[in-house]
């Protein structure tokens, strides 16, 4: 929505936090010219009026630039595409603009480093001056010869004056002369000097560019005798050298070519009273460049088509008129051009005392001799290599003209620069082709070109009045006025985007920026592998296609994507929420869900896609964050807010937010006038249609697999769901069809980030089982810095305010904080950062702490919980003692809290970082210690999850304890039918039971529970309880998998009769396969029973789902059956949601009630009657039932004791509470404890199984270290004031400190530093005063309670 | 005295309460501006001296959480 620069940064905290430089495929105008010269380069500089950059892009490959400026036929404008909005732009007129301003001579000669080879070129012309600027270039000694006795070939004696001044070409040819080229004038091939003479007199090379300059003839009889015909080539040079100076009469041309053109204006400029040229086509067929035409033509030359000259008349030797015949236009011939044909009987005579034939050049190449050894083609052209341009003789190189036949400068030029990079090659021994075969890069991924972009006008230049044109040779052409010329510029549309006018390598002073790096393309490695995870996410579904809703139209339509920009404080606004079309705050938005997703009938997404209903409600909440004031509507069909603590958010959006909530389906979308508001209509719930106007809608678009994952899955032969995501087991939920192939992320189905993480670790371990012979063999040790001893120094503080985006710098004024800081004590630096976290701030911190010698950091930002590591990581690459180190939370205890009160919140900010700097500067360093690891883990819980994560840990090698505190394995599943992709559950279970039986690595401990646990992670000590039995068990890392059960419903008179079930009663049913099941007639499934409910507020994920298919099995024994699921809203995520589609199909009827209008149970006459009020009709219905299924919540196994024991924290609804919801779904703030399964919160098996592997994968990663360090901030005592009164040694609970029972200290107490965990109780409870805290010291904290 | 404004010295523990503090921010609560918190590694490392010092520095109150 922004303007991003095609050199950009992708985001403040992206990593790397490098600039990337975007580039599409490269820019038609430059593919498209002859030369190779960058036309979007030169045009941008233009445009930024940068003009001698312009000149330095333009002379990469064409050393004249004024000349090609005036003269080019411009391939270039034909590729334009800027056409496509109005016309090309001006491209050619804008390089001689940008020759105008500056003068060649002023741009900086590179150093060459001169050689002494010598290069001969013949011919002064385009081609040949173009191969000795690069030669030169090249530090070669060149000479061209040239038989003329001016430079420039047919520049200079075939492009009249008018149109190319002598004295532009002149000062162009002195920019090539000024690297040391030296022209031989007046020296003639074939009569000075031969080709082989040179070769034999020291030229290493030869360069043939002579051109054509030899007439074609027209094939009429005396032709070459009578007076007054003269060779259109012939007759220019005569003109342009001075020989002619005045022509008399009535002058006639033949032909169509730049050349007639031409020849006439310079006719008429040397007096001709009448000027005619005959051309045998029309217009639209005629060669010469459409400028020129249009000059003849004003210029009153009379140009007739459709004629051809047959006879020429003359009277005594002397031309008196040309008889003509007319032409019409037949059958295309091989040009493709129609051929003419003459109309017989129309001859007629043209009056003409001169008659200029022009009708085409040929090469001359009447001086090659035998001795010279090249040859030319079947047309009489030089015959080269069409890669390097060497003719048959090694080392003589032709291009240009003599090469083509007559064709354009630019060709030539081109042809020059190419046959210069042989000839260098060729004297250096290189291979000439090497990289130079043409590639096939294909052209068609350019920048989009916006929908909405003004026509503007193609720039014209002026021209001199007629009369001056008519009398003289002064150039015709003005030129562009600055203004025009850089509007003109700044119509590209950048189609490669960047425009590698290469500003950026000159800038980078890290050389980061090459040539080099600017050519880098995609390259192919092969890298041997035993496992792969795809993790290639999905894309963002395009709304353009869902032409109702005017996405593409409308500028205040975004998606949720770019409105998660606009929120984001490094979006295109800066965190300030406005809507595109006028920078306008929005005060009414409303978001439309299920766009692209849940849709057959606009596009093919059956499936839901998880996460939007979640995205929707946290843009809308913190929308209004941004403005209280804001009125935010979300129009819906079912409200899936099915993750961990979302159900939650959801009620607090609705209730605290005032976030408004509509259940409708909207379907169109109308512009107000010119407002840029927008007016929708709908049905609400009541059928009432409702017209609305908004400010701003957001899209809340679906995920999709992209085309090019679809295509890497086929060349992987993965299958894939009907969804177009990666098909998985439930028991295996991140491999694929193929072994060795794993998958994570959204490209296994939609899926938020917490379940993402948890397949991503789960990946993880799937590809590590395989690999556990490998590991360890590729690992690399990182370079440790030394750390410097600030032992002796006076503090030396560096202060870094974190403006956290917007987040701190939104609420506390950060330059107050910054002026503050800079006046406290010892601080010698301050400064602040947009993002401090980001990776470009820890690398210029670390360069900062070293220029200015800090030994000292504080960084105030957001919390030390979970930043302090990053930040003591910079101070440890900065050579500092991380300990040196204090953070302030100014964020979490300031800018967030005190929102309402800037000034309140500035001034504590001020108070915070005062109290730190001064704690900080008594400090000191601190060491850390090395303990072993126990390559042992335990997993608590014994269901599937569980068995899931000590299978994975066990496989890559790690002995496992697996504790069960019932009499078997497998938990809940045995109470489970099938899965919902139709898996047998029993089935799966005794397979994975089998395996975790057979698994050397895995004791199980069945009936059994832990009931003590003591040490510390990498070396806990649990005590195992089996009845009377105990065992302790040592190990390194423990995983709670203890599980969950239904609950047990008090409502909806379940216990009162059998016919009335639970979920998993009914799959009890299935499993026993239940005779009764087929003659259910009537069957009706209650949601959310005990879910969703103010006493336990979340949805308990799998029961929509699970009823859905228990309904389809109800229906599939017996499809007569009528079965009515009534529900809150339906929450089949994912791909699930085609069961629901199909539950639908199969005649399931859903009837949807409220909270607060709950159904009715009643038992009547030994029959179960339900009573719900049908959301359509808005009256009761009842239904007698024959089997009624309540679909109970999912509640945790709760046990105070474990958490206590193991130190892990439950939620009010008594899950485990994981160390990050999004980032640590899998593992607990607590070192070395993991989670998964329904402790975490309800899922289904296939999240469990992946959780319990995602679990097993965190722990590893702290097995496979082998050791851990120790907490450097522990007690430590002085034991010469140590009393030894033992006091310390009862109070710690982790049993570090003891008495030393011998030496010299015998009797004091010292602390062992494994187990010290730095609480600090033995500090406050040491009489002596003999033990200090190491980092929270008591000067320390006085220091910070004197300055609160 | 209707200005006034306690200053209140606080000391959480890094544990739970500094946690309950960063999540109270994380949650957008507002509470008023007058605490000024030290962070230590458990209230275990709490001290009568740290009160004193506190009163004696100018606190109006003194809150210890963990």
């Amino acid at each position: 929505m922004g303007h991003r620069n095609a050199v950009y940064r992708p985001y403040a905290q992206a990593v790397p936090g490098a600039y990337s430089v975007s580039k599409k495929d490269k820019s038609p105008c430059t593919t498209a010219c002859p030369g190779s010269v960058n036309a979007h380069g030169y045009v941008s500089m233009i445009g930024e009026g940068k003009y001698k950059e312009a000149l330095e892009v333009i002379t990469r490959t064409l050393p004249m630039p004024g000349v090609l400026g005036r003269i080019c036929p411009h391939p270039c404008e034909d590729a334009c595409r800027r056409s496509e909005v109005d016309s090309a732009i001006s491209i050619c007129t804008l390089k001689r603009f940008a020759a105008d301003q500056v003068e060649l001579s002023e741009l900086e000669i590179p150093e060459i480093e001169q050689r002494k080879e010598k290069v001969a070129i013949i011919g002064a012309g385009p081609a040949g001056l173009t191969a000795a600027y690069f030669l030169a270039l090249e530090g070669f000694q060149v000479t061209i010869f040239e038989a003329l006795p001016v430079g420039g070939g047919m520049l200079r004696v075939g492009i009249p004056d008018y149109r190319l001044p002598p004295s532009i070409l002149e000062k162009e040819i002195e920019f090539i002369t000024r690297l040391g080229v030296e022209i031989k004038y007046n020296t003639r091939v074939g009569k000075d000097i031969t080709i082989d003479g040179l070769l034999n007199d020291g030229y290493e090379s030869v360069f043939i560019g002579v051109g054509c300059h030899k007439d074609m003839k027209l094939g009429l009889e005396g032709e070459e005798d009578v007076e007054g015909v003269i060779p259109g080539v012939k007759f220019l040079r005569d003109a342009a050298l001075g020989e002619t100076k005045e022509i008399k009469g009535n002058v006639a041309i033949v032909g169509g070519g730049d050349v007639a053109i031409d020849a006439a204006r310079t006719a008429l400029r040397m007096g001709a009273d009448k000027v005619s040229i005959l051309y045998r086509r029309t217009e639209a067929e005629m060669p010469a460049r459409d400028e020129e035409i249009e000059d003849a033509f004003e210029e009153d030359v009379d140009i007739q088509f459709l004629r051809a000259p047959v006879e020429l008349l003359q009277e005594n030797g002397k031309l008196t008129g040309v008889k003509c015949i007319r032409m019409e236009l037949g059958e295309p011939d091989d040009s493709g051009r129609r051929r003419p044909v003459p109309v017989e009987g129309s001859e007629f005579v043209v009056d003409a005392d001169i008659l200029i034939p022009a009708i085409g050049q040929k090469t001359d190449a009447s001086f090659l001799q035998e001795a010279d050894g090249v040859e030319l083609n079947k047309w009489g052209d030089f015959a080269v290599d069409q890669v390097t341009y060497q003719t048959s003789r090694e080392g003589v190189f032709a291009g240009g003209d003599a090469e083509t036949g007559a064709s354009i400068a630019i060709a030539a030029v081109g042809a020059g620069r190419e046959a210069a990079i042989s000839i260098a090659r060729y004297i250096k021994g290189e291979d000439m082709k090497e990289g130079r075969e043409g590639l096939e890069i294909p052209q068609s991924d350019f920048n989009p070109i916006p929908d909405k972009m003004e026509k503007k006008a193609r720039a014209k230049m002026d021209r001199i009045p007629m009369e001056e044109r008519k009398s003289g040779f002064t150039e015709v052409e003005i030129g562009l006025s600055e203004e025009i010329a850089r509007a003109e510029a700044n119509k590209c549309v950048d189609c490669m985007v960047c425009c590698e006018c290469l500003e950026c390598v000159k800038v980078c002073g890290a050389g980061a920026l090459t040539f080099e790096t600017h050519e880098e393309e995609d390259r192919i490695e092969a890298v041997e592998v035993g496992s792969i995870v795809i993790s290639s996410g999905f894309e963002p579904y395009e709304p353009s296609k869902l032409d109702f809703f005017g996405y593409d139209r409308h500028p205040n339509v975004v998606t949720a994507l770019q409105f998660e920009r606009l929120l984001s404080a490094s979006g295109p606004f800066e965190g300030h929420v406005v809507r595109p079309s006028d920078h306008k705050e929005p005060k009414k938005i409303a978001w439309f869900q299920c766009v692209g997703s849940r849709e057959t009938n606009n596009c093919d997404n059956d499936y839901c896609s998880s996460v939007c209903c979640m995205y929707a409600i946290k843009e809308a909440v913190i929308a209004k964050e941004h403005d209280s004031e804001l009125d935010a509507s979300i129009f819906y069909m079912d409200m899936r807010t099915f993750g961990k603590d979302f159900e939650k958010y959801y009620d607090d959006a609705k209730n605290k937010h005032g976030i408004n909530f509509i259940r409708s389906r909207v379907h169109t979308i109308d512009p107000v006038g010119d407002t840029g508001d927008l007016e929708i209509r709908y049905v609400r719930e009541d059928g009432e249609l409702v017209v609305d106007t908004f400010d701003m809608v957001v899209l809340s678009i679906g995920l999709e697999t992209s085309p090019g994952l679809k295509e890497l899955a086929e060349k992987f032969n993965i299958e894939m769901t009907p969804g177009n995501f990666c098909q998985t087991d439930s028991l295996t939920p991140v491999a694929t069809s193929q072994p060795g192939v794993y998958v994570s992320g959204s490209f296994q189905g939609p899926k938020d980030i917490p379940q993402a993480v948890v397949d991503a670790s789960a990946a993880a371990a799937a590809a590590g089982q395989n690999l556990v012979a490998a590991r360890n063999t590729l690992t690399q040790t990182r370079e440790i810095v030394p750390e410097r001893n600030i032992i002796g120094e006076r503090p030396r503080i560096g202060a870094f305010i974190c403006h956290c985006g917007i987040n701190i710098s939104g609420t506390v004024n950060i330059p107050e904080v910054l002026d503050y800081v800079r006046e406290l004590p010892h601080v010698e630096y301050v400064t602040d950062n947009l993002y401090s976290c980001s990776q470009d701030t820890q690398a210029t911190m670390t360069e900062i702490i070293k220029e200015y010698n800090l030994n000292r950091i504080i960084v105030a930002a957001c919390t030390p919980k979970t930043h302090e590591p990053l930040f003591q990581e910079t101070l440890i690459n900065a050579g500092l003692n991380k300990y040196l180190f204090e953070m302030v939370n100014i964020r979490n205890h300031a800018s967030w809290v005190h929102k309402e009160n800037p000034e309140l919140a500035t001034q504590k900010a001020k108070d915070l970082v005062r109290m730190a700097v001064a704690k900080i500067g008594l400090k000191m360093p601190l060491k850390e210690a090395e303990l072993a690891v126990n390559p042992t883990a335990m997993v608590v819980g014994g269901g599937l999850s569980g068995m899931s994560s000590a299978l994975s840990l066990a496989r890559q090698g790690y002995q496992t304890h697996l504790i069960e505190k019932a009499d078997k394995l497998g938990g809940n599943a045995h109470s489970l039918y099938k899965t919902w992709k139709g898996e047998n559950i029993p089935d799966m279970l005794s397979d994975l039971m089998g395996q975790v039986q057979s698994e050397e690595n895995i004791t199980i401990h069945l009936n059994s529970a832990v009931s003590n646990v003591e040490g510390f992670v990498g070396n806990f000590q649990t005590t195992i309880t089996s009845g009377n039995e105990e065992e302790v068990i040592e190990h390194g890392v423990a995983t709670l998998a203890t599980g969950g059960q239904e609950y047990k419903p008090a409502e909806y008179c379940y216990g009162d009769d059998p016919k009335i079930v639970t979920s998993l009663e009914l799959d009890q049913k299935m499993l026993n396969n239940d005779a009764s099941l087929d003659d259910v007639d009537c069957a009706v499934f209650i949601q959310c029973v005990g879910s969703r409910e103010p006493e336990r507020p979340y949805c308990s994920r799998v029961c929509c789902t699970h009823s859905v298919e228990s309904a389809l099995e109800l229906k599939k024994r017996n499809p007569e059956a009528r079965v009515f699921i009534l529900y809150r809203d339906i929450r089949t995520y994912g791909e699930r949601e085609r069961k629901y589609i199909e539950a639908r199909k199969a005649g399931v009827v859903f009837i949807r009630y409220s909270l607060n209008d709950k159904p009715a149970v009643a038992l009547k006459d030994g029959k179960v009657s339900i009573t719900v009020k049908d959301h359509v009709l808005g009256k009761n219905i009842e239904i007698e039932a024959d089997l009624l299924t309540l679909a109970s919540a999912i509640l945790p196994n709760r046990d105070d004791q474990l958490a206590q024991m193991f130190k892990v924290p439950m939620n009010d609804d008594s899950f485990f509470i994981e160390r990050h919801a999004k980032l640590g779904p899998s593992e607990f703030a607590t070192d070395g404890v993991f989670l998964c399964g329904l402790a975490h919160y309800p899922k289904p098996i296939d999240e469990a199984v992946a959780q319990g592997q995602a679990a097993a994968s965190r722990a590893i990663t702290l097995l496979a270290q082998g050791t851990i360090t120790t907490n450097g901030e522990i007690a430590a005592i002085d034991p010469m004031s140590c009393s030894g009164c033992g006091i310390c040694t009862s109070v710690c609970p982790y049993s570090a400190p003891s008495l030393i029972e011998e030496g010299r200290f015998a009797g004091k107490s010292e602390i062992n530093s494994a187990l010290c965990k730095g609480c600090g109780l033995c500090v406050s409870s040491c009489r002596s005063g003999a033990i200090r805290l190491n980092g929270y010291d008591n000067d320390q904290i006085f220091a910070m309670v004197d300055v609160a | 005295m209707s200005d006034w404004e306690p200053k209140i010295i606080t000391f959480l523990c890094n544990w739970c309460s500094y946690g309950a503090a960063d999540l109270a921010g994380v949650s957008r609560m507002q509470y008023p501006a007058n605490i000024r918190v030290v962070r230590i590694p458990c209230t275990g490392r709490m001290s009568p001296k740290f009160v004193l010092a506190s009163f004696m520095n100018g606190a109006d109150g003194v809150w210890i959480s963990g």
